[in-house]
């Protein structure tokens, strides 16, 4: 089948008015949390899982991805006007958004960005539409090795390229392994670690995980700290949003660029928007011909990052689709969706379920093209949101997570379990320790530990398995390389740190 | 600042003992096997043992440089916290709209200051906005009102 008839079957799937509608849904809600900080797009997916039971599963996922990519298109909105990241994605919009703003130009930041987010999504979706069914067909002939390789893989690169220490993030992995561990084991049917419980002869909740350590641990970090910011004064009507020609002429190649390094570090397992968003600002920094005017408005700062985050946002559809490995927590969720409805992921999935697969690439176009209208014409409407009060916001918050962990299985266990990650994410937050590697692990411990157990009983116990296939050597050195080069780093920034302590205490 | 990083000294003993208790769960309470079929224990055993590594690497350099600690807040923290408990305990027994107002009023409590005003109107509006989206949007099974006794 050639690409033509498949994305006609995907249209056909996404323009049904039930499609339609909940495509709407998914990227006005994404639209509405990206804008609001102090809730997170992981919050805001779990928080409207349970919907996801009552609908088909196309229909499903079609509104979890339209809350994923429309977060992209609200964040820079605080980010630009407040100089407050809607998500963290959006921080480095803030660099260069916010000082646009205080020269008068907030509006045509704003409209501008907006442009950045549908190049780069667009450019986001054709390289998922071209990739994604070529690394299937060669998924197909992957074995057990070669899919615990690739998980690890994807673990360590999340925790090497992400910013932050590495030995952190790594701890927080196998922390988050450990918690997946909680349950029957998959070949025995021993319950572990159930501490003679019944509730925990199951695997823990996902979903209480999530909104615990995400959801109300956020809700605590944040409350009594976030002050309304006056937006009053920003002018986004049409005439304000209007770019000199000097800036359209500057925007070009910052948006390609950062479309390109977006698509890059989305389809890799581990890194997402905001490595790839933080990536392009300073890449954007280094080519240009004046750094000096980076910090201070300039309009390369904010079309590279937000391009580089609307791209890698639909590449790392990739490989969810293709491999059914999830790259990010928020993807982690996406593959429950599926699971739940009885649709195992992996590379199947496209030739088994070809309208659920194309219809949902194809409603990213649609969700794309309503976000432009959400965007232009309506933005005043988000500008004002941005003036509701947070003590107003977070007790609905925090309703909307209890009512919908206890919808998913009707038992109040599920809300002791949130009420412990909420407090575990907290301590965690205090000691530095990063959320995100903890989620990834939980979601890819279990499966890990089945592909491994598995590849070492077909190979008689011989750890050489891993090294012997060709394609599980190659993930396994690249793993390697990664791990050197991430502590090698991390002691380089130590040494530098310590010169400078060294040169402040002789100078000073 | 502190003379060592005494955040992440705590944070690595915690790793370190954590991961310890895990693997000696693990290797005591469960079969290990052979490395060819292993057992439900070896598994979780090696996870304890590799955190535990980790954590030593987190501990061992924090002697060596300087910190700061962060702010650590109680009562937000019980406040939020206490209304999702509140919520898993009323809601079987007594229905959807208590446990939502105990949620609402506990929760605002967080902020250490009341608005008896705003926090009226806010209960209202989040008993309808829990009612509309659950009940009748989603026909959620639960009861809006339920007296146990």
């Amino acid at each position: 089948m050639d690409i033509f008839s498949n994305m006609a079957i995907g249209f056909s799937t996404a323009l049904t008015f039930t499609n339609l509608f909940y495509c709407f849904i998914g990227v006005f809600l994404g639209m509405l949390v990206g804008v609001i900080p102090g809730i997170g797009v992981l919050s805001a997916i779990t928080m409207l899982f349970p919907i996801t039971f009552y609908l088909e599963p196309t229909t499903a996922l079609i509104m979890l991805a339209g809350i994923w990519y429309g977060t992209g298109y609200g964040g820079r909105t605080a980010s630009i006007l407040l100089n407050i990241p809607g998500t963290i994605a959006n921080a480095v919009t803030c660099l260069d958004g916010y000082p646009m703003t205080k020269q008068g130009r907030g509006g045509v930041a704003l409209f501008m960005t907006t442009v950045a987010s549908f190049v780069g999504g667009s450019i986001g979706i054709i390289i998922l539409m071209l990739f994604a069914p070529v690394i299937a067909r060669y998924a197909l002939s992957f074995g057990s090795a070669e899919y615990f390789s690739l998980m690890l893989l994807g673990l360590v690169a999340a925790s090497t390229i992400s910013e932050g220490s590495a030995i952190k993030a790594l701890a927080m992995v196998v922390l988050g392994i450990m918690f997946g561990c909680i349950g029957a084991d998959i070949y025995t049917g021993t319950p572990r670690f159930s501490f003679g419980l019944l509730e925990l002869t199951d695997q823990l909740s996902l979903i209480a995980l999530a909104m615990g350590m995400f959801g109300v641990a956020e809700v605590i970090a944040t409350v009594g700290k976030i002050e309304v910011g006056d937006v009053g004064k920003t002018n986004v009507s049409m005439s304000a949003m209007k770019p000199t020609r000097d800036e359209v002429r500057r925007s070009w190649f910052p948006m390609l660029r950062g479309s390109s390094l977006g698509a890059f570090f989305g389809t890799l397992p581990g890194t997402g928007p905001s490595v790839a968003s933080f990536m392009s600002y300073a890449l954007e920094k280094r080519v240009s011909s004046e750094p000096q005017r980076f910090g201070k408005g300039a309009i390369e700062g904010i079309m590279s990052p937000e391009a580089a985050d609307n791209s890698a946002e639909m590449t790392s559809f990739i490989p969810t689709l293709s491999l059914g490995i999830p790259g990010s927590p928020t993807m982690a969720l996406m593959l429950g969706a599926l699971m739940i409805h009885g649709i195992a992921p992996g590379p199947s999935l496209m030739t088994e379920q070809p309208s659920l697969f194309w219809g949902l690439i194809m409603s990213f176009w649609i969700g794309n093209v309503i976000l432009v209208i959400l965007n232009v014409p309506l933005i005043g409407i988000w500008v004002r949101l941005l003036t509701i009060p947070y003590h107003l916001l977070y007790p609905a918050v925090l309703l909307f997570i209890c009512v919908g962990t206890y919808s998913v299985n009707t038992s109040s266990f599920d809300l002791w379990i949130v009420a412990f990650f909420g407090f575990f994410g907290y301590m965690m937050r205090m000691l530095d320790w990063p959320a995100a590697p903890l989620l990834l692990g939980f979601v890819l411990g279990p499966l890990m530990e089945e592909h491994f157990r598995r590849a070492m009983l077909l190979s008689r116990g011989d750890f050489a398995t891993f090294l012997d296939r060709p394609i599980s050597a190659t993930v396994i050195s690249i793993t390697a390389a990664l791990l050197v080069w991430g502590i090698w780093s991390a002691l380089r920034a130590r040494r530098i740190a310590n010169q400078a302590a060294m040169e402040q205490a002789t100078t000073g | 600042m502190l003379t060592r990083d005494y955040r992440d000294i705590i944070g690595g003993a915690l790793l370190i003992i954590g991961g310890i208790a895990f693997s000696w769960y693990a290797a005591h309470q469960y079969d290990l096997g052979s490395l060819r079929r292993m057992g439900p224990g070896m598994f979780p055993m090696a996870l304890g043992l590799v955190l535990a590594v980790f954590g030593l690497m987190m501990m061992v350099p924090a002697f060596f440089r300087a910190g700061t600690m962060p702010e650590i807040r109680i009562w937000s923290p019980l406040f939020v916290l206490s209304s999702v408990v509140a919520f898993g305990l009323l809601i079987r027994s007594f229905g959807l709209v208590p446990a939502t107002l105990a949620v609402t009023i506990i929760s605002s409590m967080a902020e250490l200051r009341i608005r008896p005003a705003s926090l009226a109107l806010l209960c209202v509006s989040l008993c309808l906005i829990a009612w509309l989206t659950f009940k009748v949007g989603l026909g959620m099974p639960v009861h809006m009102f339920r007296w146990p006794f």
